[in-house]
Parts: structure tokens; C-alpha cells; sequence
């Protein structure tokens, strides 16, 4: 009788996925996406288009801390430089959205060898202190360029077209941001398949038994430096296409902070963790206010003053009870519910 | 030479600051192993609790500081109860971010019991100008160096001669061998986290009143940490030294540098620390590197 999930060739290890059942699922819910346009109002497609670049940030985030275990906590820094970048070549340069968008994503890969190359000797918490360090930085140079970046009045990003079609509102934006969330997701699944995603999983998990087995550190350390920022400054310049109006305010430390919030959230080296984090840690303002505007009457003053420091405390609530509760994350209620399901009957 | 005397004092004062925070990174580190992100928000709560404090018991500044250390151990040790405590034996990347998580709790509470306006915090000390050697300087400047030379002697004697201060000594260099030898590592662990919010309260006391108390003194742990590493991450003596070091590097690279560079000398300096000396002046070399 065959008991639980054989594989039996290297090719069935390392396939994306063996089921037809989840094959078939996730068609169907790219198809739900592709329809939403079609069948949500105007402010729900904003919110999606808020978590579809939530997703991408969060994937590229996951494949350097979740897969090669560097904690970076200047998250906000690249996100800014894609973000600037975008804007900067459409506004100021009168670029079209394919250069900028892949511009960000090249400039957001430069700024990460800079930061990465004196933080390779480091790792875990003392890494997490130098891109830190780093963020501010990068703020402080984007603050203080003002020729380039415009400094302290920020630059609006206004009619930004791809084929003809303004991509700043409604279903446009939101196809771009799809397009660009699946393509990032299967490129991250794609990635952990290779031999420079088992390298990631190595250092991760030692890095001198990874190093042993031949595994270029330096390399590959840098190699998820760049990759990773690559991927967080592309979803900057969505994030620059959707606000309208890059301001460094925007960029704080609690964008790193909510960035790792994300991926603890979710589950830290899954990429289906990080889609799932991004998904519910976006909706969670939008619950909390639902909730708040039941309790206390939305006009109030209260309300108004209140919201952002209420959001803030359901971030750190929900970071410190999932590291306290469910280490594993949001993807962990699934692989418990899957295990439970395929040992049925034996406990697990 | 004014100019420079002028950069260089008030550099040592808002590097007072630094170096008081920077104890109580360092003190936690020493016994935990972690970095406590919360540090920040920790000196914040105790100011404006000293604050509130001040306001209903209307005490003047030295019976405000007996009043308000003990509160703020508790607050330590609640702190440490309720969220360090219970994650023991997870990862330390785990434990470190619960206390960034902690920080983002701690930092709505503050505004939403105190509210986002700036306060004044007058604590009732002269505020007549006082001139040493030319430069001026004002009391409550001078309390917050003297409260810095006066923590670390009193953390170098408890470290140095006290039961509890060798215990946690024996605890940062080896956690089970100290274990074994019959040190309740959990204690050290709660001593710790009380002792550095006693440290943050006092830091936190005298940057409100030298500066201002706001719901963006946060901020200031983020700023210590230059301090944290360049004194060693262990060492909190070092941490002090260190304080005042880049709190005078600040001024001066913002006096001849340039507008701006204030905010960011100090995590220059962390990056040039962590290539060229990871271990920081006075830290015990053991950083792994690979």
C-alpha cells in the first residue's frame, strides 16, 4: 500500500510541484486574478495592487534572508532606490515605463553590491546593524542630492504609459503589478531549484559545512545580495507608480521592519510563505480599520490620530506572537493540515 | 578654536546620551547574547513615565529618579517575562526581532497614552548657564555627564566586585558552564533586563530634559548604536567611551562636513567599525568570520 509522498527520481524531487491537483488550483486562481478587474470596485483593485507589490518585495526579501539567512533590515534603502530611480527617468527624463522599471531594478542591484561587498564577513544580527546603518545612508544621499533627486520636495510620477494605455490607475497598474508578481514568483520558485538556490540553502544553513562542499561564499552571498534587491527595487517602482509621489518619508525603518514582519509572518524561506504574508499583512490594516470604524465613529478626531499608531501595535502583535506561536509561520498551518491529511490515520 | 571647544561639548553631552543608551544594549547583550531592539523605546517609556510622574507628585529631580527606577526595573523585568522569557532556546534572529516587534508595540502605546505633541520636561533643574573653562554649559548638561561617569563607575564596581555582577559575567563568557556551576542563568537573564531599563530610565530622564520628550526619542537607540559597536558589542564599559566618541564625531563632521551629516557620521562609522574591527575597541574577539 502505498503510504504518504515517494519520490522517486531526482527529477520528482526537484520538480516544482508533482500534483495535478495543485497545478489545476493555481490556474484557476490566476484566472480569478486576471478576472478581478472585471468583478471588484475600484478601491478593492488599489488594495491588490498594494498586496501584488507586497508580494514581489517580499519574495525578493525572502530569497536573502528566508533562503540565504543574511537578515537585511535596509529593506526601505533599496525599495527607495527603485522607487527614485523610476520616477526620476519618467519624470525628469521623460522615459517610457519599460526602461524605468527595469532601470530600478539594475540601479537597486548596483546599490546592493555597494552595501553588500563590506557586509559579506558579517552575518546575522551585526549584518542586520550595517544595512540598517546602510538604509539611513541611502536616505541621507537621496535627501541631500537634490539636483538628482529632487531632496526634501520628493518628485510626482504622473503619466506613466506602457502600449499606449496610462498605467497609473485601476486595471493597467494592476495588470502590470500581476504580470510582474507571477513572473517574479516563478523565477524565486524557478531559482530555488538550481544549484545557486541549494547553495543559499546551504549557507543558510552552515556556512562553513557549505563552504567545505565548495560552495563559493562570496559569490554566492553576493549573488542573493543582488538578486533579492533586484527584485524589492522592482516593486519600488511600482510602489513609485501607485503612490504618485515618492517622498523619502515614505521609505522609513518601518517599511524594513513591516518587510521582515512579512516574511516571519508567512514563513521565513518559503516563497509560498511570503506571497501569503504579504497578502494578509496588507488586508490587515484595511481589517483593523473595518474593525476600529465599527468600535469608534470614523469622523471622530480620535480616529484619525489613532489609526496609524493601532496599525502599528497589530504589526508588532502580530511579529511577536507568530515568533512566539507558530515559528514556522502562516505556511506552517498548511504543511500541518497536509501532513495531517496525508498520514491519516496515524498521528503525526 | 571656539567653534571646535562649542562642537566638541555639546558632543560629549548628546554622546552622554549615546553612551547611556548604549549600557543598556550592551548589558543585555553581555548576559543574553541578544540585541535588544527595543532599547530605544525602552529609555522613551521611561521618560515619559518619569514624566507623568513628575507631573502628578510634582518631585523635583532627585527624588523623580529614586521614584522612578524602580518602575522602570519592573517595567524590565515584565518585559522580559512576557516576551524574552517565553522565546528562550528559539534562534537568536527569533528573539532579536520579537524585540523589534516589542519596539513597534511600545512605540503606539507611547502615543497613544501620551499622545504625538512634544512635552516640556523641566524636572525642576536651575537653568542658569554655567562656564567651565569658557565653554558654556547648562545644569542639566552637566547632570547628564556626571549620570554617565557615575553609571559606569557604579556598572564597573557591580560587574567587577558584586556576587550578581560576576555571575553575569560568568553567564556572557560560557551560559552552561555558569549553569553548572550553579548560577540561575534565568535570573541573570531578568537581572539583566532590569538592570538596563534602571540605565535607560536615567538616559531617558536626562535626554527629555536636556532635549525634549517626544514620541521620536526612539529614535535615539537607533542612533546608539554606532556607540554599541564600536565599544564592543559585550562591553559596557566600552559602550560609555564609545558614547561620547561618536557623539563628538557627530558634531564635528556636522560642524565641518556639512548640514546633514550629523544624522548619518555615526552609522559611517558602524560600517568602517564592522570592516576594519568587527569586535570594536574594547569587545571580547570571537566574531566568526567567513
Amino acid at each position: 500500500m502505498r503510504t504518504g509522498h515517494y519520490k522517486e527520481s531526482v527529477g520528482g524531487l526537484i520538480a516544482l510541484s508533482d500534483s495535478k491537483a495543485v497545478w489545476a488550483w493555481t490556474v484557476v486562481l490566476l484566472a480569478a486574478l486576471v478576472a478581478a478587474p472585471f468583478l471588484v470596485g475600484a478601491y478593492s483593485l488599489t488594495l491588490m495592487v498594494s498586496a501584488l507589490i507586497a508580494v514581489i518585495g517580499a519574495v525578493g526579501l525572502n530569497l536573502l534572508t528566508g533562503t540565504t539567512g543574511l537578515i537585511s533590515l535596509g529593506q526601505a534603502g533599496f525599495l527607495a532606490v527603485g522607487a527614485y530611480t523610476n520616477a526620476i527617468l519618467l519624470t525628469d527624463y521623460h522615459m517610457p515605463v519599460w526602461v524605468g522599471l527595469p532601470a530600478a531594478g539594475i540601479a537597486g542591484a548596483l546599490v546592493s553590491i555597494v552595501v553588500g561587498i563590506p557586509s559579506l564577513r558579517l552575518k546575522g544580527l551585526y549584518l542586520a546593524i550595517t544595512t540598517l546603518a546602510f538604509a539611513f545612508i541611502i536616505n541621507h544621499i537621496i535627501l541631500y542630492a537634490e539636483h538628482v533627486t529632487h531632496g526634501p520636495n520628493g518628485v510626482f510620477v504622473t503619466g506613466a504609459k506602457l502600449f499606449g494605455f496610462g498605467l497609473q490607475r485601476g486595471p493597467a497598474l494592476y495588470y502590470l503589478a500581476l504580470t510582474l508578481a507571477v513572473a517574479t514568483i516563478f523565477a524565486a520558485l524557478n531559482l530555488l531549484r538550481t544549484r545557486v538556490g541549494r547553495a543559499w540553502i546551504a549557507i543558510r544553513d552552515h556556512d562553513i559545512a557549505a563552504r567545505v562542499m565548495g560552495i563559493d561564499l562570496v559569490r554566492y552571498k553576493l549573488l542573493a545580495f543582488v538578486v533579492s534587491s533586484f527584485i524589492v527595487a522592482v516593486a519600488g517602482a511600482l510602489l513609485s507608480l501607485q503612490i504618485r509621489f515618492v517622498n523619502i518619508d515614505v521609505f522609513a525603518l518601518i517599511l524594513s521592519i513591516e518587510a521582515l514582519a512579512i516574511i516571519i509572518l508567512g514563513g521565513l524561506g518559503s516563497v509560498a510563505g511570503a506571497v501569503l504574508g504579504a497578502v494578509f499583512l496588507s488586508y490587515l490594516p484595511e481589517a483593523i480599520r473595518l474593525v476600529l470604524s465599527a468600535v469608534i465613529d470614523p469622523a471622530s478626531p480620535l480616529y484619525a490620530n489613532y489609526v496609524y499608531e493601532i496599525r502599528g501595535i497589530a504589526n508588532g502583535l502580530v511579529i511577536v506572537l507568530f515568533l512566539r506561536f507558530k515559528p514556522d509561520g502562516l505556511i506552517g498551518f498548511w504543511r500541518d493540515a497536509r501532513k495531517y491529511w496525508s498520514n491519516w490515520p496515524l498521528a503525526y | 578654536m571656539d567653534f571646535l571647544a562649542l562642537l566638541v561639548s555639546t558632543g560629549l553631552v548628546s554622546g552622554a546620551a549615546y553612551g547611556l543608551i548604549a549600557m543598556g544594549f550592551a548589558l543585555i547583550y553581555k548576559s543574553t547574547g541578544v540585541v535588544n531592539f527595543a532599547q530605544g523605546e525602552l529609555v522613551m517609556l521611561t521618560a515619559y513615565v518619569s514624566f507623568s510622574l513628575a507631573n502628578a507628585l510634582g518631585l523635583s529631580f532627585i527624588p523623580l529618579l529614586i521614584v522612578t527606577i524602580p518602575i522602570a526595573m519592573a517595567i524590565g523585568l515584565a518585559l522580559e517575562r512576557l516576551i524574552i522569557r517565553p522565546m528562550l532556546g528559539e534562534p537568536v534572529f527569533s528573539i532579536v526581532m520579537a524585540t523589534v516587534g516589542l519596539a513597534v508595540i511600545l512605540r503606539g502605546i507611547v502615543v497613544l497614552i501620551w499622545g504625538s505633541e512634544p512635552l516640556n520636561f523641566p524636572a525642576g533643574l536651575p537653568t542658569k548657564v554655567i562656564s567651565i573653562v569658557g565653554v558654556p554649559f547648562y545644569p542639566a548638561q552637566l547632570c547628564l555627564l556626571g549620570a554617565l561617569a557615575l553609571v559606569t563607575f557604579c556598572a564597573w564596581l557591580f560587574l567587577r566586585f558584586t556576587r550578581l555582577g560576576m555571575a553575569m559575567r560568568a553567564v556572557a563568557a560560557n551560559e552552561t558552564a555558569a549553569l553548572l556551576m550553579g548560577v540561575s542563568v534565568d535570573r541573570i537573564h531578568a537581572a539583566a533586563w532590569m538592570l538596563s531599563a534602571a540605565i535607560a530610565a536615567i538616559a531617558g530622564m536626562l535626554f527629555a530634559i536636556n532635549f525634549k520628550l517626544a514620541p521620536d526619542m526612539w529614535f535615539q537607540g537607533l542612533k546608539s548604536f554606532p556607540a554599541v559597536i564600536l565599544g564592543g558589542l559585550d562591553s559596557v564599559i566600552g559602550a560609555s567611551l564609545a558614547g561620547l566618541i561618536i557623539g563628538v564625531i557627530e558634531n564635528l563632521a556636522q560642524g565641518y562636513l556639512g548640514e546633514g551629516m550629523r544624522e548619518i557620521a555615526g552609522f559611517v562609522v558602524i560600517i568602517v567599525v564592522l570592516m576594519v574591527r568587527p569586535y570594536g575597541l574594547f569587545g571580547s574577539v570571537d566574531i566568526e568570520r567567513v
